[in-house]
């Protein structure tokens, strides 16, 4: 349970509050680098409240900047990309990927107005299959964070973005919350529970262990870049089925797998009730074979089925994006006969599942209503940290970790071990929790 | 007119609102009951009064009408598992029944006692006169069902639907004890086109309501202040000696019964979702007879119903019926049968309502407005329900609330000499009282 107050505070990340401050400081994930071709379309985006249009120059160059052209406000999505810059088709005034107005057509060149007048254009990085921005105060630019999935090859990663109508925190909440995986993607139901040989089996053994025992018991532990937590479960069997997670400032998750490839996603802020989500998926021993991808494609877990399209936000500004195929308007397709017989949910695929639930809050969950248990401390944590930055921040306390970004390099883990205690269970896989790439 | 703060009195049903402590001093229908069709079906989500809930029915046929948000992390019932007597919550497995109590919490431990200290706020329902009801009032409090005689009567002898509109509750119930508009709003040029009922069939030449109401624009209306609201008197003629009277009644806190000169009759009840928009239950009924299929075909049909999700002003999503003419294609208009054939190109009553109370604003300002001699019935209706809401404020209970046997009447069509209202209930009365 939150206060209002301390909600507003984790949720609201426009400029100007202390969540949108503490969020400028880190490099985040703005868009596919295959969404832009040199000279091709703009793409509308939304980043924490501020409208921008992300496009590719001539020479393949990426630049983010206002979505609006300074001159009368003209939306520069229906600009002309062409010859290294975007050109507003209002009045013709160009500009090139840093914001600079280089050619003032409806200007006579000896007032040189166009010297004097520049765009919001922020830094942007073609790496680790995601074209990144930073959007803080220049002379505090941050290390981009070194995750192992952006360090492997090009072939050994997949990265897809798409829609959740929440806000990030909503959808976050649900990476670090080890006991909805019994239920939601995976409960057993009367059916199952009366017809044993009906009951479905799942990729990778130990992940049906996650049914076994439902009430997991969590232990946390605090790092530089957030937290890692282990969830431990009773596999009946004299043993443990370990699910080890991070969770990475500001809003990143790697989810435990049995067997690779393995994945997690960034939860970027649109605004204060939408999210660009950003799925990855990487095997840092092999590239991806084209089974695995036709998996990750099928929309079955992360990503999920998507079409792209256009969306318009509450205020009218429409941005381009990836969007669920099942979604709020058509109850995220449910089959209420497939829910009676076959499934926990009757809703097909594992981010639909989450979507369906997490949207179904509304899109900006009031905290000060909920009911947290012991399997929700590592939502509890989380939330407090993040408040703490931003309050810290205000404060004039930098976020260190914006500036270490090979503490990024860890791997989630999925285990199943005699040893019962977290930190001797971490002492004896720490080889385990380090990234190789 | 109304001042701006007897406008937002009027019109705020939320929870903590004084109007919104009087409505919840009352049942009022949520659900058709043929929407919870059997045991373990789907969960419907409704607003009413601006709370999100969700009814379902569970495996004992019982129905529960509960939060729409799983107290635990707020995620929607809707999505739930209707099974083994409750709903469960998908994203974690807590489960609730009928009354609110979480009887499973798998995902704490079996020790913990953490399922016994949460509940889901959960509002006593019934299931009567074809519909779901539920009180949401101070539970030492709840009273018996009012007993109305469209509830009262066989399932056979009634029809009910329900639809979406889209604006505040009282503006659309004004509508009901606005006589004059009757004359206007819903005439037709060619008595012989069969428009506008949407209750009655039949030729609309013999159909005194049809002749006379669009004959006399000007009706003389008399209120007489009842135990559940209102009853009031509409006067049109004399023609031959004649006059002819509508007596309609207006029951607490926004229920109608309108006249007609044959079975079947009906009414309606307004039940707000939120301040913007309401849930009409509109019932038609026989008290002597079974409905005819044709009867029931024509209440239903007329009203040109869709089965939605409804997305709300916020976002959030209800399951309701909604009529195919909307706002947003001016309810499919056709000027030139309003140039040649009725008066407002729109061919059913019902919608042409719609047209006129939703243009008006999701709440009309009532401080912009000029009423006349004939809004009489919408000016007392406005002072009585306004005066109930203060009453209740000051610790007075609505009488009507807790004495469900006043609600025990009919409304009246009838041809008479008199023309004083008075001596015409003292002769008639009888005739305003029901028989179930």
């Amino acid at each position: 349970m939150l206060s209002i107050e301390e909600n507003q505070l984790l949720t609201k990340t426009g400029p100007g509050t202390p969540m949108g401050e503490l969020f400028r400081r880190f490099w985040l994930p703005a868009i596919i680098p295959n969404e832009l071709t040199p000279d091709g379309t703009p793409v509308r985006l939304r980043i924490m409240s501020e409208d921008l249009v992300a496009f590719r120059d001539t020479d393949g160059r990426v630049g983010i900047i206002d979505a609006f052209c300074p001159h009368k406000l003209a939306p520069l999505f229906f600009g002309r990309n062409e010859e290294c810059g975007l050109r507003c088709v209002y009045h013709g005034w160009k500009y090139d990927v840093n914001g600079n107005c280089v050619e003032m057509a409806n200007e006579p060149p000896e007032n040189r107005f166009q010297d004097k007048v520049k765009i919001t254009a922020y830094p942007t990085e073609e790496w680790g299959g995601l074209i990144w921005i930073y959007m803080g105060p220049e002379n505090l630019k941050p290390e981009l964070p070194q995750f192992e999935w952006a360090r492997v090859p090009e072939t050994h990663r997949h990265l897809a973005r798409w829609l959740q109508e929440t806000n990030y925190a909503q959808g976050m909440e649900g990476e670090i919350d080890t006991s909805h995986i019994s239920f939601l993607h995976g409960g057993l139901t009367p059916y199952m529970r009366d017809n044993p040989d009906k009951r479905p089996t799942r990729q990778g053994a130990t992940r049906n262990l996650a049914l076994v025992d439902g009430a997991p018991k969590l232990t946390l532990s605090r790092t530089d870049y957030g937290f890692v937590y282990g969830a431990r479960r009773d596999t009946g069997e004299g043993d443990y089925y370990w699910r080890v997670t991070q969770w990475l400032l500001p809003m990143y998750s790697m989810i435990a797998g049995a067997q690779w490839p393995r994945g997690g996603r960034a939860w970027v802020p649109i605004d204060d009730e939408n999210t660009s989500v950003f799925g990855y998926n990487y095997n840092p021993e092999a590239p991806l074979t084209e089974e695995q991808i036709a998996n990750i494609e099928s929309g079955q877990a992360f990503p999920p089925r998507v079409k792209r399209g256009t969306h318009e936000l509450k205020d009218g500004y429409v941005i381009d994006h990836n969007l669920g195929v099942a979604n709020k308007g058509n109850d995220y397709l449910i089959d209420r006969d497939v829910q009676r017989n076959e499934t926990y949910t009757g809703i097909w695929g594992i981010n639909e599942q989450d979507r369906g639930l997490q949207e179904g809050m509304g899109r900006s969950v009031n905290r000060s209503r909920e009911h947290l248990g012991t399997a929700d401390q590592a939502t509890i944590t989380a939330r407090r940290l993040l408040i703490r930055m931003a309050q810290e921040l205000q404060e004039g306390t930098e976020p260190a970790i914006a500036n270490q970004g090979d503490l990024y390099r860890v791997r989630s883990m999925d285990i199943v071990s005699p040893e019962g205690d977290f930190q001797r269970f971490m002492d004896v896989f720490t080889d385990e929790a380090k990234a190789k790439a | 007119m109304l001042t701006k703060e007897d406008n937002e009195l009027l019109t705020q049903t939320g929870p903590g609102t004084p109007m919104g402590d009087l409505f919840r001093r009352f049942w009022m229908p949520v659900l058709l009951a043929e929407e919870l069709p059997a045991p373990d079906c789907d969960p419907v989500r409704i607003r009413i009064l601006s709370e999100d809930m969700v009814a379902f029915r569970d495996t004992d046929g019982n129905v529960g009408v509960i939060d729409n948000y799983c107290p635990h992390r707020r995620a929607s019932l809707f999505f739930g598992r209707n099974e083994e007597c409750g709903l469960r919550c998908v994203y974690h497995g807590w489960k609730f029944d009928i009354n609110g109590d979480c009887i499973d919490m798998p995902s704490e431990p079996a020790e913990s006692n953490f399922k016994d200290k949460v509940k889901i706020k959960a509002y006593p329902a019934k299931q009567y006169g074809s519909c779901i009801w539920v009180y949401m009032g101070p539970a030492e409090l709840q009273p018996e069902l009012p007993e109305f005689e469209w509830a009262r009567v066989p399932d056979a002898n009634r029809v009910i639907t329900r639809f979406i509109q889209h604006s505040n509750f009282m503006q659309a119930t004004e509508g009901e004890i606005d006589s004059s508009h009757v004359s206007f709003l819903h005439s037709v040029f060619d008595l012989s086109i069969d428009y506008h009922r949407d209750m009655r069939t039949g030729d609309q030449k013999n159909d005194r309501n049809s002749v006379l109401s669009y004959k006399f624009g000007a009706p003389q209306l008399t209120v007489k202040e009842t135990d559940y609201g209102l009853t009031y008197g509409s006067r049109r003629g004399p023609e031959e000696g004649n006059y002819y009277w509508r007596v309609t009644q207006w029951m607490l806190p926004m229920f109608s019964l309108i006249p007609g000169p044959a079975w079947p009759r009906g009414g309606r009840g307004w039940v707000p979702v939120d301040d913007e928009h309401i849930i009409t239950y509109q019932y038609s009924y026989n008290a002597e007879r079974p409905l005819t299929d044709a009867e029931r075909a024509r209440a239903i049909d007329s009203m040109e119903l869709e089965h939605v999700k409804y997305t709300l002003k916020d976002g959030k999503i209800i399951d309701t019926y909604r009529s195919v003419r909307a706002p947003e294609n001016d309810y499919l208009i056709d000027r030139e049968m309003q140039r040649t054939q009725n008066y407002t190109g729109i061919p059913f009553g019902r919608h042409q309502d719609f047209a006129m109370t939703d243009s008006m604003g999701s709440i009309s300002d009532r401080t912009k407005e000029h009423l006349g001699t004939s809004d009489t019935a919408i000016i007392a209706a406005r002072r009585i329900i306004l005066k109930a809401t203060r009453d209740l404020q000051e610790g007075v209970e609505p009488y009507a609330a807790s004495h469900p046997e006043v609600f025990h009447v009919r409304a009246l069509d009838i041809v008479s000499s008199e023309g004083d209202f008075v001596k015409l209930l003292e002769a008639d009365g009888q005739k305003t009282l029901a028989d179930m």
